[in-house]
This record gives C-alpha cells, structure tokens and sequence, in this order.
C-alpha cells in the first residue's frame, strides 16, 4: 500500500463524516438551489430561484444589512478585545487571575446573550428603568428605542457582547508569548503608550486579530439564533430570510432558501480569499524573530 | 555624565542576589561587570536602568536621565522590533521624539553607514545575522544620544571569531560617541580589550572593581584570580625558588603571591628545581604543568622545544 493511500485510509474515520455531512450538505444545498433533488418536483427553470433573489431588491437590502451587522459587530469585539486583553496582560499577576471572569460570556449560548441584552437595553429592560428612576427619562417609553432603530444594534450589541470574549481569548494567546522587553526598549527609547501600542505591540497581535475578525463576521453574517429575538423585519437578516422561505412558505420556495444559502456560502469563501491576500500583502516582508 | 552604584542590595525572597555593590562611572568611560551565570548581573542593569527597584542603595547620575536623554539597555538578544525594517527599528527613537521625517531620514542613514548596515535598511530583523542585529540595536539606542548605555551580555550570541571584533567595534564606538557604557558578560578576554576598569561579581558581591590589568595581574583573592583565569598560588617558602624579589604583582594578605601561567618563565636546567611533568598544545602556546618539591604550577609558553620530564627553573616575570 502506498504511503498516500496509507493516508487516507489512516484519516478515513475523519474524513468521510466531513465528506458525507459537510460536502454533502453543501452539494444537496446548491442542487437544490437549482431546483435538483427536491423533495417535490420544481416546476420552474434551474435558474429561477437566483433569478428571483438578484430581481429582488429587498435581497439586497437584506445582504447589505447582514454585512454591516457582521463587520460592525466583528470590528466592535475585535477591538475592544484587543484593548481589554492588553489591559489584562499588563495588570499585576494577582489581579490578571482575577480578570479571567472575562471568558465566561464564552460559555453562555448565543441566544442567552440575546436575552441579556434585550434585558437591559429594551424599552422596557434594566437600563430604561434605571433611568428612570434616576429621573432622567419621564416614563420608560421615553428610553431610545435602541433594539428596534432600523439599524440592527441590538444584533452588533449581542454579538460584540459574545465575540469580545472569544477575540480577547486569541489575543491572549499571542500575548502570553509576546516580549515584555520590547516595550521596555520602546519606552526607554522615549515612545508614549500609544506609540507602544500602534507600532510595537499591535502589529504583533496582527495575526489573531484578523483570525478573530474573519470568525466573528462570517458567524455573525450568517448566524440565526441572535436576528431570531433581536432583528427587526424590515431589513431582516439573510439567515431570518432562509429561514421564513424554508419554512413560513410553500415547498416552491425552497430552492429560493438555498439559492440564499449558496450564494452566502460563495460569499464567505470569497470573503475568506480576499481578506487573507490582502492582509498577506499588506504583511509583506513581516517576518517574526 | 557620570554615575555612581551607591550600596545596591536586592534580594528574591530570602536569598540575596545582590549585596552591598557600590562602583562608579566616569563621563566617556567603558565598565565592565563580570561574574558567572546567574550572579546577579543583569538584575544589576536592570536597577542601574530603572526598571527594577533595589531593596537598599541608590545610583546617583551626574545629570538624572531623562526621557530626552534615557539610560538604555540593549538586550543580550538585541530585542529589535520584528515588524519594523532595520531603518525603522534605529529611526524608532527620533519618531517617538516627532523628528521630521526629513531629519530622521539623514541621522538614520549616518547611523546606517557608521554601523556598515547601509545596504540592510530594508531587512527586517529576522533576515539579519546575529552580530548584525547587535549593530542595530546598538545604534538604535546611540542615535538617542542616551545619558547611559547598558549591554547585556553584548557577546552571548555571537560566534566565538566575532567576539573579539565585536568588543573591539564597541569600544570605538564608546569613544567615537563619548557616551558611558557598562557591560555585563561573562566573555572575560573581550571585557579585558574593550573595557577602562572591570568589576568582578562573585556570590553576589563586587569583589574588586579596577582597571582589567589590575585586576588580572593583581587579583584582590584567590577566588577572584581563579575566575578570571588559570592562577598560580605560590607560597612564602619558595618565594626564594622563583626570584621573586622585586615582584609587584598579587601578593595577597596571607602572603602567598598569585602568579598567572604567563608570568612563569622557564628556563632549562639540568640542576633546577622543577620537573615538566605535563605538556599540552594549546594553539598560539603551549600549557606545561611543572612539579616543583611536590606541588604543580603551570606555565605558559611559546616555546615549544620543552619537553616532559625536563629539568627546569621557574623565574616568577614581573607584569
């Protein structure tokens, strides 16, 4: 037997359930998205469900929206976990320990993050009752109407809230690892805090963050559990779109639902693609000691 | 500028790593502190830089440092910065300093060519050898114009036919920018070419601190000329053997004189006192160990034609 086959046959157990559940999920997706393999027979072209979405401007909408939750929300957790992790690394050992509570929002499912913040930040959730009993808002219906604003931030609100965790816990790795001497040596060279920062510290956090970034904007473009309490229906998010033309419609629609699904799924591997070459360009030359 | 280590005491838990140490440094002045492994040496740049805070003492600058004109320490792996070229990693300090960019361009491209790195502008860090990354941080931290410059084991990394270079490079370096120096290291021959006085750091205490003649020739103990080299002890009672009337060298409070192996002189001597017992090639000279009324010596010389079992005369050379 040759080593190849050796190979395969040796990663076989890992291998066909990805095969048969991924690469299967994805082929049954897009055939059906071509109106192939249906649970009904389609009446309609093999086009006709893209024809449909890409005449539809409320697709559009939809899409644009379900980018700007996901890179504002991405963006959002990335930063403010660079800057608390930073924060946490150069506290005292003691305290730093103490700091650790930071990963529990990573244990709590997503949809109980979404509650958290409809608690606090719906018209009738913590915040608007603090403030008004501090008197600084009439009645409660006088608080911003922050989850429903057309905006999605409730969603950006959730989805930083679970992300930040997850990009601090990335950023922590490269940081346990980073020199603590070079921003001695900076500082004795005479650069300020942030100088140390912007060009010391986080071009070598770099790599983690931008692993970070492409996680949290391809889960929360593609997420459902948080649009499914926090979006609102006009623009929806695209997963809210799936799931209504899967479900709230006849079977004729379904194609539509995975034509949705396909192009996502093109669209992550593109977004995937692109990033990292840009970011390779942009890193060129960058080696690490 | 010029500074003094006033009584410096630093303990880890119970153990004390640094006791009682007190030198000082003049203006355009090169130190040396050497000792072995894990003496202590670099907690002592560190308090001398400010970064750790001694349990007792205090160093005393002529002019305090400040942010303008730091003290600095170029780290025993140089610590460059990764992500920044070679032109970005020395022109660091000018642009923390909001240099124009202009300025920064010409005092960087000085520094390029004094430190023969005019055509590695562009490297970055992990593209450069080690002796190279040396110069960069080293002139990273001279085009500051630092009120002290600190170097931590500035030949741990280097290959053993650079290190000699490299201490000569450092020494004219020292002079061409006038600033005070102190290196810590443990590559004694090094310490010796480059450095004005040396300090010898052992168990924690400054054993001697004078110039590296002084110190080599005329050893403050037994245990301090053992450090820096192979060492002789003669006692009173063969003085006579060896003529060492007139001798100035270390004679310390017992009275034993520590003599180094190249400051014995063989003579051949069918009727002398010692017997070669040993020969050993050792490069530019040869080792012999000589039996002389049952103690050994060793003697180091050029002359090859000695042979075991000889008869020789030991004459004790003045330094």
């Amino acid at each position: 037997m040759s080593s190849t086959s050796s190979l395969i046959l040796k990663l076989s157990p890992l291998a066909l359930p990805y095969l048969a559940l991924f690469c299967g999920g994805v082929f049954l997706t897009v055939c059906q998205s071509f109106g192939l393999l249906t649970p009904l027979p389609y009446p309609g072209g093999m086009v006709d469900a893209y024809l449909e979405l890409l005449t539809d401007s409320s697709f559009f909408a939809s899409f644009v929206f379900s980018l700007g939750v996901a890179a504002v929300s991405a963006a959002s957790a990335v930063t403010i976990g660079t800057l608390l992790a930073y924060r946490i690394w150069k506290l005292p050992g003691r305290l730093a320990t103490v700091a650790l509570v930071y990963k529990i929002p990573l244990v709590l499912p997503h949809i109980a993050v979404a509650f958290v913040v409809l608690v606090f930040w719906s018209q009738s959730g913590i915040l608007a009752s603090a403030a008004h009993q501090l008197g600084l808002i009439r009645s409660m219906t006088e608080f911003p109407n922050v989850l429903y604003s057309g905006w999605g931030i409730g969603m950006i609100l959730a989805y930083t809230l679970k992300g930040t965790p997850f990009a601090m816990l990335l950023v922590m790795a490269m940081l346990v690892r980073f020199d603590a001497r070079q921003i001695q040596t900076a500082d004795m060279l005479g650069a300020s805090g942030l100088r140390i920062f912007f060009s010391v510290v986080l071009p070598r956090l770099a790599p983690a963050m931008h692993t970070g970034f492409i996680i949290l904007f391809l889960y929360s473009f593609g997420a459902f559990d948080i649009p499914y309490i926090l979006s609102e229906s006009r623009p929806g998010m695209l997963s809210i779109q799936v799931y209504n033309l899967y479900f709230k419609h006849d079977l004729a629609r379904r194609p539509e639902a995975m034509a949705i699904l396909t192009i996502m799924f093109g669209f992550a591997v593109l977004f995937i693609v692109a990033y990292s070459k840009v970011v390779r360009r942009l890193e060129d030359g960058v080696r690490k000691l | 500028m010029d500074l003094s280590v006033c009584k410096i005491t630093k303990r880890f838990k119970n153990r004390t790593v640094l006791a009682d140490i007190s030198f000082d440094v003049g203006p355009r002045e090169l130190v040396s502190i050497v000792g072995p492994s894990g003496v202590g040496k670099t907690t002592l740049l560190k308090i001398i830089a400010q970064l750790d805070r001694p349990d007792a003492g205090v160093v005393n600058f002529s002019h305090p440092p400040t942010k303008k004109h730091p003290v600095i320490i170029v780290f025993q792996d140089y610590v460059l910065f990764p992500a920044m070229t070679v032109r970005g990693n020395i022109g660091f300090g000018l642009r923390a300093r909001k240099m124009g960019k202009q300025q920064i361009g010409f005092q960087v491209d000085r520094m390029l060519d004094y430190f023969q790195l005019a055509n590695m502008g562009e490297h970055y860090p992990s593209q450069l050898s080690a002796g190279q990354k040396q110069r960069v941080a080293i002139a990273r931290a001279m085009i500051v114009n630092p009120a002290v410059l600190l170097l931590d084991e500035p030949f741990a990394n280097l290959d053993r036919n650079l290190k000699m270079e490299t201490a000569r490079f450092i020494r004219q370096t020292q002079q061409a920018f006038g600033i005070p120096t102190i290196s810590v290291t443990h590559d004694l021959e090094e310490a010796f070419a480059m450095s004005d006085r040396i300090g010898v750091l052992l168990d924690g205490r400054l054993r001697q601190f004078d110039t590296p003649k002084q110190v080599y020739f005329n050893s403050a103990s037994p245990n301090v000329a053992r450090f820096l080299g192979p060492v002789n002890t003669i006692p009173e009672d063969v003085f006579a053997r060896f003529q060492v009337n007139g001798y100035n060298g270390g004679r310390n409070s017992s009275g034993v004189i520590l003599a180094r192996p190249e400051n014995l002189i063989m003579t051949a001597d069918e009727e002398g006192p010692g017997r070669i017992v040993e020969k050993t090639f050792a490069g530019h000279y040869s080792a012999y160990t000589i039996d002389l009324q049952g103690t050994a010596y060793t003697a180091y010389s050029q002359d090859d034609r000695f042979m075991p079992g000889q008869r020789v005369v030991l004459t004790l050379k003045p330094y």
